[in-house]
Formats: structure tokens, C-alpha cells, sequence
């Protein structure tokens, strides 16, 4: 039995409805109230989404999954498509299960799907990826006592980040997929 | 951290105090470090020790060694009623209040700025009317060039009254919950959790059945409208007795408690109540508090007599306390707290 403590987006859960990929996680304390995990999850046969908040010191059952290296090919109308270059085999995954992650995705990239019984059910991206600064404002000599002052940036996908005022466009940054955050220059 | 963003924080702290001297709000400037901070249950304050000098060998006088344990306020509460009591009628108190073991999920610091304010013989009416207003005078003052939709429509709507929705007409419209056959009724909270996909397990409280299902099908969506697409100010009030310990009891109906929560888009606001000044009430609660402080394993400490002692001449008055920050925030569409603090509390104790 694991905590609620360990629900991470990706793993699954099982309950006595089936099993659940959760999809989205928050910790809240409601109102100066006890901890809470709310947890949005979708179950892997039926497709269907509930919000299950957890108290933190409940117990809850983490099911393994098998975790699978593919690359990344193309988009269109079934979703994003992914090769397993072990064997060929090809997977699709909906917009609607890849969600945000998907303006991440670049052709021939590799990540890691999670599957149950053969079904992909979670797309698990590199936690730090590359990106071009398309768009920002003029690189200033920054004020570098401080070293922390930033401004928005475009980059690749149309993705907007946060980064530091010395970063020019063209330039290669190191972006956290997890929180959208830049992490350093590439 | 972003220069632009810093200053339109700093900018907010002064619109905040502008609007309230402006309406005969006396600035009240609270003691930060206290010797009884408040006993919430789910809340840890920062203990220190307070302690006198030692004096030298040999010194005539009395050797004077006094160690007293001290903590940081997680709210100005207690101070503000005992000078609400002490003969004030419109206070308010904007500092630094300090909270430990909160998450850092982007909606928390353990240091944060907290606004307070007090009007003596007043309800939740008042307070939520102050804060629409405060709200809208801040929002006049203020510059931002960052854009969205739900910014936009939040900065044009100074003119309309924020929604007002009881916690039973909540749990009824978002969840589809008849709260009141289910009050002070944990067997059948219980049933109805089970059919909403809820756990239940044997130690789960009434409260935390309720949050169960609260938290997952309705605090999501009270702060936005209907589609999700924009902000909608929601004043919940009236809330189930146990969940309001300082709270005066609704005249009409003692199940229920006279408090207000503020939402807007996915961010808790505010928290205000019409205030309990009956010192044995109250002390009945603060002894429930410590118990369960106890029960969760947690250091407990003296009620603080002084306190009890001036709540009769306190009266009937409302207070509330804000978040300046997460108004900030909103006011520039930060995903994360951090984007408008000079330095995150990674950056000061990560490192």
C-alpha cells in the first residue's frame, strides 16, 4: 500500500471500480483544515474522469505499470503517433490524453509511454528538453549582482517561458517540462 | 524574479493602506513575535526563545534569568480583538505572518503577507462589501502589462457586486448535495461520499467526509463561471458549525456558522467571521482545538487568558483576513507566488 503522498501524474491506481491513471494532482489544505490530495483521475477501461481527494494519511494502492521507449512520429487526426523501435509496433495516443504535454513533442523525439494490458494510458516526457528562443525583447547587459531578473520568451511550439534577461533569440534554453520553467541555457 | 512584478506588489501593499485610511481605518502595526500564538489544529507556528541578558558575575543585582518560549504569528487575530476590545472601532493590520509546514506548490511561502481588518458591531455583510470595495480600488490603481482573458475580465467587473453563495447552495448546484438533511449526520455523509466515488474510512470525521467531496466537485469551479473561462468572485458564507471555531453561530439556524471564504478563479482569497465574543463558548472551542492538536501528535500550549479575559468588551464585530499576495497574483496572472516575490522560499532555504 502506498501514501497519497506518492501520487505523481502517470501512476495508477486501483480501486474496487477498476483502475485509475491520474491525470492531474494538488495538495490543498483547505481553510486552514488537515491535508488533502485531490486527485483527477481516469479509468483506463471506461475512459471516464472523477475527482478523488484523499486525506493524507490514507492509504492507497499504486499498481505497476509497464513503462514503454518510443519515439515520437507525427500528429494527426487519431493523435499523437509513437513507434516502438524495438519492434515497430505503433501506438496512438488522443490530444485529449496527451493534454499540454503534447507542445512539448518534437518529430523523432523519445519518451516513455506507460501501458496496461498493451494500452498506452500516460505519456511520460525527458523532465528537461531544448528549445529555441523564437521571440523576446533585447538582451540587456544585466544588473548580474542580482543574476535572477527575467522576462517572457517564445519559444519553439509557441510555448511562453520565463527567462533570464541575458538570453537572446536563437538561443538553445534548457526548459523543466514538469513545471514549465527554464532551467539554464542549453 | 521579475522587476515589473515586484513592484506592482509593492504597489498593491499601498493602494491596500490608501483605501482603508481613506475610510477611518486606524493602521494597526501588530507584534510579530508572541508568547501564545492561536492553537489551530492544522497550523504550525515558528517557535523561538525570548531571552533576557545574563548579567556579569559578581553584579549586585539579582541575577535575572528569564527564557521564554516565543513564536512567530501564523495571523494578527488575537492582538487585533484584545485592541478592538481596548476601545478601537475600524482597525487593520497588513505585515508578514509566518506559517510552517505549508506546501510549496506555487499558492504558498512560510513567510507571507497577511491583511486583517476589524469593524466593531458589524456582520459578514460589511466585511464582504469592504472587500469588493478594496478590490475594485486596487484594481483602479494598478498597471500590469501582462494579458489574458481572465485578467481582462477581472479587471473590468470593478463595478458588479462579487456572486454570494451559501456552502449549501454550492454543494447542491456543484455537487448536486442536499447539504442539510446531512449535517451533524456522519453515517449518512458517508453514504453519500460512497456514491460520489469518495473513500470513507472509520477515522474520517464528519469535516473531513465533507472536504472530500467539497474539494473535488465544488471548491474547483466557485471561483470561475459556468464555462471555465473566466474569473467569478464568489463570497461562499454560512458554513457548517464545526468548521468555524471562532465564528458567532447564525441566529436563525445554529447548525450553521457566520463565516465567509473569498474565491477567485483557483485562489482562496480571503477567510472572515463574525466574530465570538463569548469568553466560555470560546474557551470551550480552544480546549476542543488543543485536544485535537494533541490527538495529531502536535505541541500544544496555554490558552491565553488574556484574550478570553477581553473578548466580552469586544462586542459584536466582524473581522476577515486577506491575502496580499495571491491578490497580487491575480492582478498579473501568476501561475506561481514566486513570480511576484523577490525571492522564493526555494531560493532562501534550498540552497
Amino acid at each position: 500500500m502506498a501514501s497519497p503522498s506518492d501520487i505523481k501524474k502517470s501512476i495508477v491506481i486501483r480501486d474496487p471500480q477498476g483502475l485509475w491513471v491520474v491525470v492531474e494532482f494538488q495538495h490543498v489544505n483547505p481553510g486552514k483544515g488537515a491535508a488533502f490530495v485531490r486527485t483527477r483521475m481516469k479509468n483506463i477501461q471506461t475512459g471516464k474522469v472523477l475527482e478523488v481527494t484523499y486525506k493524507t494519511s490514507e492509504s492507497i494502492d499504486i499498481v505497476d505499470v509497464e513503462h514503454r521507449r518510443m519515439q515520437y512520429l507525427y500528429h494527426d487526426a487519431m493523435g499523437y503517433n509513437f513507434m516502438d523501435n524495438a519492434n515497430y509496433e505503433q501506438v496512438s495516443m488522443s490530444d485529449e490524453d496527451v493534454g499540454e504535454q503534447g507542445k512539448y513533442l518534437r518529430e523523432s523525439m523519445e519518451a516513455n509511454i506507460s501501458t496496461f494490458e498493451g494500452r498506452p494510458i500516460a505519456l511520460e516526457l525527458p523532465r528537461k528538453m531544448t528549445f529555441k528562443v523564437i521571440q523576446t525583447t533585447e538582451a540587456v547587459a544585466g544588473n548580474t549582482a542580482s543574476g535572477n531578473i527575467t522576462k517572457e520568451a517564445t519559444v519553439e511550439g509557441g510555448i511562453k517561458i520565463q527567462v533570464p534577461i541575458f538570453i537572446k533569440e536563437g538561443e538553445g534554453v534548457i526548459v523543466n517540462t514538469e513545471t514549465g520553467e527554464y532551467v539554464e541555457r542549453a | 524574479m521579475n522587476l515589473e512584478l515586484i513592484k506592482i506588489r509593492t504597489d498593491v501593499v499601498k493602494a491596500i493602506r490608501r483605501f482603508f485610511d481613506e475610510r477611518g481605518f486606524t493602521e494597526m502595526l501588530t507584534p510579530r513575535l508572541v508568547g501564545l500564538p492561536g492553537q489551530e489544529p492544522y497550523l504550525d507556528p515558528f517557535w523561538t526563545t525570548v531571552a533576557l541578558p545574563l548579567l556579569e558575575r559578581g553584579s549586585r543585582r539579582e541575577l535575572e534569568s528569564g527564557e521564554f518560549p516565543a513564536a512567530l504569528i501564523t495571523s494578527p487575530e488575537y492582538a487585533m480583538k484584545k485592541l478592538l476590545a481596548a476601545g478601537f472601532d475600524k482597525i487593520y493590520d497588513l505585515g508578514p505572518c509566518f506559517r510552517n509546514r505549508e506546501p510549496w506548490d506555487g499558492t504558498h511561502d512560510p513567510e507571507f503577507l497577511l491583511l486583517e481588518w476589524y469593524r466593531k458591531n458589524a456582520g459578514l455583510e460589511e466585511l464582504m462589501t469592504d472587500a469588493e470595495e478594496m478590490i475594485a480600488s486596487v484594481i483602479a490603481r494598478s498597471t500590469t502589462t501582462r494579458q489574458s482573458p481572465e485578467i481582462a475580465s477581472f479587471l473590468a467587473m470593478t463595478d458588479k457586486p462579487f456572486r454570494r453563495m451559501t456552502v449549501a447552495d454550492a454543494m447542491k448546484q456543484y455537487a448536486g448535495i442536499d447539504l442539510e438533511p446531512l449535517l451533524g449526520n456522519r453515517e449518512a455523509l458517508a453514504k453519500v461520499a460512497v456514491e460520489h466515488h469518495q473513500t470513507v474510512r472509520s477515522e474520517d470525521s464528519w469535516d473531513d467526509l465533507f472536504f472530500k467531496l467539497f474539494l473535488s466537485e465544488v471548491e474547483p469551479k466557485l471561483g470561475w463561471n459556468e464555462t471555465k473561462t473566466e474569473w467569478q468572485p464568489t463570497f461562499l458564507y454560512r458554513y457548517p458549525a464545526s468548521m468555524a471555531a471562532l465564528a458567532r453561530k447564525d441566529p436563525a439556524d445554529p447548525r450553521y456558522a457566520l463565516r465567509v471564504e473569498l474565491h477567485i478563479g483557483d485562489l482562496e482569497l480571503a477567510n472572515g467571521f463574525a466574530e465570538l465574543a463569548d469568553p466560555t463558548e470560546q474557551r470551550k472551542r480552544f480546549e476542543e482545538e488543543k485536544a485535537l492538536r494533541s490527538k495529531l501528535g502536535k505541541k500544544t500550549w496555554a490558552i491565553d487568558e488574556n484574550f478570553l479575559a477581553a473578548l466580552p468588551a469586544m462586542g459584536s464585530a466582524a473581522g476577515i483576513a486577506f491575502g496580499v499576495d495571491r491578490l497580487a497574483m491575480l492582478l498579473v496572472g501568476a501561475v506561481s507566488i514566486n513570480e511576484i516575490l523577490p525571492f522564493s522560499a526555494r531560493e532562501r532555504f534550498q540552497n
